[in-house]
């Protein structure tokens, strides 16, 4: 380890931590290094190989009294360690700080290989601590043991095992930090139990070398846009008549919204945003198109259909959004990319301008630049387009049916929130329905698992939002069956008196799968119709300890309902029994292009009705 | 078509398979592999020859870049000063 002490030595200019030199238990060393790097409530179940960290974490609370009687280091405790995982996901994505999960080896650890890799595929920073069998016991079957090492490097960021006691400091450490820098991502660190209760000496400052991954990093954190580059952008800029930004996840992850927001107003460009996006602009404002892909708006998909010139910001042409590359945004004469990862530029779509580096500062540059160059906004002919498109292509859906339809739900929600709650979701028809629905004022207020599509992520990730947050607005709005697979949450909410406020929208069964099932399988409903269950979820959160617990039927009852609910001071639960017919629109087909959406029957189409679904190619059918 | 990549690896157990594992997620044989320490006894070298389209292997060796405990890539076919950054930068 040659290269940790020359490290070492060249930090040792820096002040020392105040615990510098002191001898500590590994796992009292694991609590200080959470408390160094900022970590202010920790997610876990504990178990038997992970004890010695439960205990130090014990002892770090009564050391640190606080006088207003909280904990400083509070704990919250689900039901199942998958519930830690996405509540450290959403404490994760309401703060942009690291969430923290500790659980125990084996069956713990597994538990949360869903979680970690949900946290890879939306690039969300997590710690993962897990605890493993003694390092003498390695591999050979133990009780509670897994190949966590192997299991997680195929799903994270990063794995490490730590058997050599005196880098476990050093490699705590560095996790946060490959955690938080560059394309976020989950950092797994597995550490067996006799190095908890090892006697470690405490440095404060030590860290791992990762030359290859410091050296790549320092390189695009310091990736300027040269004049030449700039003079390349803004010429075909001002050659276009319909630019567009297309802004993804990344734009909400490098904090760069305020820098997306003065851009497209200085050179008045209209933004769509991905699932992963919504928040990165005001989707109240003039030109936000709101979410684009195969639930998108349709104004939003037709924007991309007319563009001639696209920037694309943090976002990756994920099949959810360019099913069929080459005929995305077929318009565009000139695509231009930034993000942070070189790995994904020219990856599904090539393009024509590419810059790898920080969102924020690039887009101050190119900012900069174009006013200092008097580069003119877009036409005004465009910008009308827009305005024309946004009204008579608007979302729309069955306003007059004597049946409660989600999308009024949410609608009336939203007149309340204006756009200011937090909201998390599980996956299927309710989460699109909110995604289009709700407005979106800031960033890290929408909380959904976009790639991997997390059925039951919804309730511990608001959890978690609310730990982050806990003055905020804090809505899960849930499916019947997304909520399913995670219900043991109910009861932690009410356990540490979270004032989060829950809705199922019950359609009696998985309806997006019944959307799809009517669509391509001629409505056989295998294993997605609930209505013979028996489920009274009211009960159940009143089984859980929530006193204030309603089901709502009657839709002359929706507005005094909502208004009620919102107005609990502690946590709630509301059960809405929806239109199950109800359906989400408008639906790019999969492995369809743009041209082939279905608007279905209250949102205008531009075009006439779109090609049958069963031209769909066989291979694209996920 | 085949093509040859020389990695060096941080010597740590789990890198190894953690680099191999995501050819094998990524659905790209190995068709040849040899791994050895090099002078520095906490860096390993890993020259492995795998088969695929243009398009595919340009997008692995991207992928190799972003592991942790890779320092370096590079491709002996491509001349010397074509190194982990310039390739992960082509555009």
């Amino acid at each position: 380890m040659i290269s940790l002490n020359q490290k070492t030595s060249d930090l040792s200019l820096k002040k020392n931590h105040a615990l510098h030199g002191q001898s500590m238990s590994g796992a009292a060393l694991i609590m200080q290094v959470v408390v160094d790097e900022a970590c202010e409530v920790l997610f876990g179940y504990s178990g038997g190989a992970i004890l010695p960290v439960y205990d130090a974490i014990l002892r770090y609370n009564i050391a640190h009294k606080r006088s207003d009687g909280r904990e400083a280091m509070p704990l919250i405790v689900p039901a199942n360690e998958q519930g830690a995982g996405f509540m450290a996901s959403g404490y994760a994505r309401a703060s942009g700080k690291v969430g923290v999960a500790i659980v125990t080896s084996g069956p713990g650890a597994t538990n949360m290989v869903t979680p970690v890799r949900d946290a890879m595929a939306d690039s969300i920073p997590m710690v993962v601590i897990c605890g493993q069998v003694p390092t003498t016991a390695l591999g050979s079957d133990a009780f509670q043991e897994a190949p966590i090492s192997n299991i997680m490097s195929s799903c994270a960021k990063h794995v490490f095992l730590v058997t050599n006691t005196t880098v476990l400091e050093a490699t705590l450490r560095t996790a946060f930090e490959i955690a938080r820098t560059g394309r976020p991502g989950p950092v797994v660190v597995d550490i067996p139990k006799n190095v908890q209760n090892a006697t470690l000496c405490f440095d404060g400052q030590s860290r791992l070398p990762i030359p290859g991954y410091r050296k790549r990093l320092h390189k695009i954190v310091h990736a300027r846009l040269n004049d030449a580059d700039c003079y390349g952008f803004f010429t075909a800029f001002s050659a276009a008549r319909r630019p567009l930004i297309y802004a993804g996840g990344g734009v909400v992850a490098a904090g760069a919204a305020p820098a997306l927001r003065a851009f497209s107003a200085s050179f008045a460009i209209p933004v769509t945003t991905t699932l992963m996006g919504l928040g990165s602009t005001d989707t109240t404002t003039p030109l936000a198109l709101h979410m684009l892909g195969m639930h998108g708006a349709a104004y939003a998909n037709y924007a991309v259909e007319d563009c001639d010139f696209m920037l694309v910001l943090g976002a990756r042409f994920d099949d959810r959004v360019a099913p069929v590359p080459d005929q995305f945004a077929s318009g565009a004469k000139f695509i231009a990319q930034i993000d942070i990862d070189p790995a994904e530029i020219n990856k599904v779509k090539k393009v024509d301008w590419q810059h790898v580096g920080l969102l924020a500062s690039t887009l101050e540059r190119l900012t900069r630049y174009g006013i200092a160059h008097g580069v003119k906004p877009s036409p005004k002919a465009w910008q009308a387009h827009i305005t024309t498109l946004k009204s008579r292509h608007a979302m729309n859906y069955n306003r007059d049916s004597a049946l409660i339809q989600p999308q009024a739900v949410i609608e009336e929600i939203n007149r309340h929130s204006q756009g200011r709650a937090i909201i998390s979701t599980g996956v299927g028809q309710h989460q699109m329905w909110a995604a289009q629905y709700f407005d979106f004022a800031q960033p890290r207020q929408w909380l959904t698992s976009g790639s991997m599509g997390t059925m039951g992520f919804g309730l511990p990730a608001a959890i978690g939002a609310q730990c982050a947050r806990p003055d905020a607005l804090v809505i899960d709005i849930d499916g019947d069956s997304s909520i399913r697979m995670n219900l043991g949450e109910l009861e932690t909410v009410t356990s540490y008196g979270l004032p989060l406020k829950v809705v199922v929208l019950n359609n009696l069964g998985d309806g997006m799968i019944r959307q799809w099932q009517k669509l391509y399988f001629e409505s056989g409903f295998i294993a997605s119709d609930r209505s013979l269950c028996l489920k009274d979820f009211v009960k159940t959160a009143q089984a859980d300890g929530f006193t204030w617990t309603r089901r709502l039927e009657d839709k002359a009852l929706l507005a005094s309902t909502i208004a009620e609910f919102l107005a609990v001071k502690g946590p709630a639960f509301l059960e809405v029994r929806i239109d199950p017919d109800a359906e989400v629109y408008p639906m790019v087909p999969p492995g369809a292009a743009y041209t082939q959406m279905l608007t279905g029957k209250y949102i205008t189409s531009r075009s006439a009705p779109p090609a049958s679904a069963d031209e769909t190619r066989p291979d694209a059918m996920f | 078509m085949k093509h040859t990549l020389s990695v060096l690896l941080q010597n740590e157990s789990g890198a190894l398979v953690h680099l191999v594992g995501l050819f094998a997620a990524r659905h790209c044989n190995i068709d040849s592999l040899t791994v050895a320490t090099t002078k520095n006894p906490a860096v390993s070298r890993l020259t492995m020859v795998v088969q695929g389209s243009p398009a595919l292997f340009d997008q692995i060796v991207r992928q190799t870049c972003k592991l942790i405990d890779v320092i370096d890539v590079s491709i002996p076919s491509l001349s010397s000063h074509n190194t982990t950054m310039n390739l992960a930068e082509r555009p």
